[in-house]
């Protein structure tokens, strides 16, 4: 058999045709001639908008580029207007810290064991101390401060409202039943905010507002300064970020890992054994003034990121982070306590915009914004009894919350060239965590605002 | 001045008008996306890789060289093969089947007559092909490549060119034949 029927083939098929598929020409012609208008008719689009600009030119190469800009950009901008609404709805961060200080005052006026449990029951979330009159229900502002501390607790999830009633081991379910009935209608009665405690706040919700638009500022002004000049990659390895503050909790009576104060079923289930751990905890500590102590250690991270410069001044950066947080525990008197250890491993994307300052021999000097996403992976709470210096038992579980961080930054840091192509940076900055809205609770969340130092190195690709 | 009129086309296309893209579009789109469907089954598929083609035409047209009536359709058309080849290394990791015994060498003995068959079914019949088998057919009947070609092109060894393509030869031929019978049996 000769192939000469596949000439005839080759022949008969030449002129063949087929329907073209829908929408090709309008998906080539916008590929390719919508930022050709610009060079065909100079002068009549003049006065395109930055964002068309961006969108037409982004078809080109940098387009990635454009992508992670405006995903940087979008992101600020989703933080910035949902921090505002939350900033409609104070009360739910800071008051927490106006209320702390009271704690202690509070604490030295309430010696009686009894009313101090029904006192920080009516608080639901006992680091928001609040005066023991404000129990009084019948008075009406007092009551209704009440009701935003109720509220403030379900912003917390944490409607444990059982309180630390376990202050005096000697409570009884009814008591129990008692108070949480009490509690209930309060947490119900989800009030209008509170001018008093918007007064109260105002102070310090002034601190990270004032600072979120400047940052804010920058972003847009950066968006406005992209050019695309020259193409220079730089790979950053973050090795180290210490943060200038451990964070310290204290609430009376004890409390669980989340600052939330132990939940009736915590107690309901260990009251029924007898050799149960918790118990010989409660038993031991009967007579004595009992406190919960939550540390939270320095943050951890690791990272690895990836510049891009555009023009001479500004950058672009994202790359992974990893970060550990872990808590310390200390719950009970100094002799027969619970100790927990939570330690919450996140992995995180970073979005950084630099702008080079000054540049001086080797040294680089530059400022940096961007954000932060961060989503728990892991986590592990370990849990220690322990009755007059002795470890009864120890418990370990894996956290199965596992939130998503949000936080924006910025800071300025200096970088010294090595050599050719390799340089070492230092960057102290400060970051604002924004709430996640889970129970989980960490150094970002009793200390949303905090100053830390990157160390790291740096590598220049071109 | 037939001629004529495709190289003012070209110097209009150089100067990236709009409006000469897409008369070339119009002109040369069907038959592009019969070229294209020969290599590329998917219907979204074809749309992108056309899509690629033409994007490549419009940044490599100052590569062309007229070379007389209807290079300008043989370059356009190379570069959609071109492009349906790249399409098909990266998204179906393309199997040219080897093994020998997948079925047996069908005897044609007279040659396939494709007078009445229509082009459809015969674009039919080629799409029916095994992608590797398919591939090779193409480029060696309709592009009129070399089993060395081929074998570079595809980074296959020639004897596997040669053997894929005697398939689909073979297979082609058989289905030829079976239309023809079916279509006998229908008449008779």
């Amino acid at each position: 058999m000769s192939n000469q029927w596949l000439n005839d083939l080759r022949k008969k098929m030449e002129d063949h045709e087929q329907d073209v598929p829908d929408g090709l020409w309008e998906d080539i012609g916008n590929e390719l001639f919508s930022d050709e208008d610009e060079n065909m008719f100079p002068g009549i689009i003049l006065d395109d908008d930055i964002q068309e600009r961006k969108k037409i030119s982004g078809i080109r190469n940098p387009s990635l580029l454009y992508r992670i800009g405006g995903v940087a950009a979008a992101i600020v901008v989703i933080f910035f207007v949902s921090k505002k609404l939350w900033n409609s709805n104070p009360g739910t961060g800071f008051i927490k810290k106006v209320a702390t200080s009271q704690t202690k005052n509070e604490k030295a006026e309430n010696n009686n064991p009894l009313n101090n449990t029904q006192n920080s029951n009516a608080e639901g979330y006992s680091d928001s101390g609040i005066d023991l009159k404000n129990n009084n229900l019948s008075h009406p502002i007092e009551s209704s401060t009440l009701n935003t501390m109720a509220y403030e607790n379900i912003e917390n999830k944490a409607i444990n409202s059982s309180a630390d009633i376990f202050g005096d081991a000697k409570n009884d379910v009814q008591n129990t039943e008692n108070v949480f009935s009490k509690n209930n209608p309060i947490i119900e009665n989800r009030s209008p905010v509170n001018e008093n405690k918007q007064a109260d706040s105002e102070e310090l919700i002034t601190q990270p507002e004032s600072k979120l638009p400047e940052k804010y500022a920058a972003v847009e002004k950066m968006k406005l300064g992209k050019k695309h000049d020259k193409k220079a990659w730089m790979l950053s390895m973050l090795t180290g970020n210490a943060s200038s503050n451990a964070a310290e909790q204290q609430f009376p009576g004890y409390a669980t890992m989340s600052g939330s104060p132990m939940s009736i079923d915590q107690v309901w289930s260990s009251a029924n054994y007898d050799d149960d751990p918790l118990m010989e905890i409660l038993l031991a500590n009967q007579n004595q003034q009992v406190e919960a102590k939550l540390r939270h250690k320095i943050p951890i991270t690791l990272g690895v990121s990836l510049y891009y410069n555009l023009g001479k001044k500004w950058g672009i950066g994202t790359g992974i982070n990893y970060t550990k947080l872990s808590s310390e525990l200390h719950s009970g008197s100094a002799s027969n306590y619970i100790k927990g250890d939570q330690a919450i491993h996140y992995l995180g994307i970073p979005v950084q915009i630099n702008y080079t300052v000054i540049k001086k021999g080797p040294f680089t000097g530059y400022a940096t914004a961007g954000a932060l996403v961060e989503k728990a992976v892991a986590g592990t709470l370990k849990t220690k009894y322990v009755v007059n210096d002795e470890i009864k038992e120890i418990s370990e579980e894996r956290l199965n919350i596992k939130p998503i961080q949000f936080s924006v930054n910025t800071g300025v840091g200096v970088q010294l060239k090595v050599i050719d192509k390799f340089g070492i940076y230092a960057e102290p900055g400060i970051g604002y965590h924004f709430k996640d809205n889970s129970a989980l609770n960490t150094i970002y969340k009793e200390k949303p605002l905090n100053f830390n130092v990157k160390f790291g190195i740096r590598l220049m690709i071109d | 001045m037939e001629e004529n009129k495709e190289q003012i086309l070209v110097q209009h296309l150089l100067l990236k008008e709009e409006a000469a893209w897409k008369e070339l579009f119009g002109a040369y789109s069907r038959n592009l996306t019969y070229v294209c469907s020969r290599y590329i089954i998917g219907k979204e598929d074809v749309h992108d890789v056309l899509q690629n083609s033409f994007i490549k035409m419009f940044r490599s047209i100052e590569s062309f060289e007229y070379r007389g009536n209807g290079s300008l359709k043989a370059w356009m058309t190379r570069i959609v093969v071109n492009e349906s080849l790249k399409y098909l290394k990266q998204n179906s990791e393309l199997k040219y089947v080897n093994h020998e015994c997948e079925f047996p060498d069908i005897p044609i003995e007279e040659e396939p007559n494709l007078e009445e068959i229509p082009q459809t079914v015969i674009m039919k019949m080629i799409r029916l092909l095994p992608d590797g088998y398919r591939t090779v057919f193409n480029l060696y009947v309709f592009e009129e490549k070399s089993h060395k070609e081929i074998a570079a092109l595809l980074g296959i060894a020639e004897n596997s060119s040669a053997s894929q393509f005697h398939r689909a030869k073979a297979m082609l031929a058989q289905k030829i034949k079976e239309y023809k019978m079916s279509k006998k049996a229908q008449y008779e």
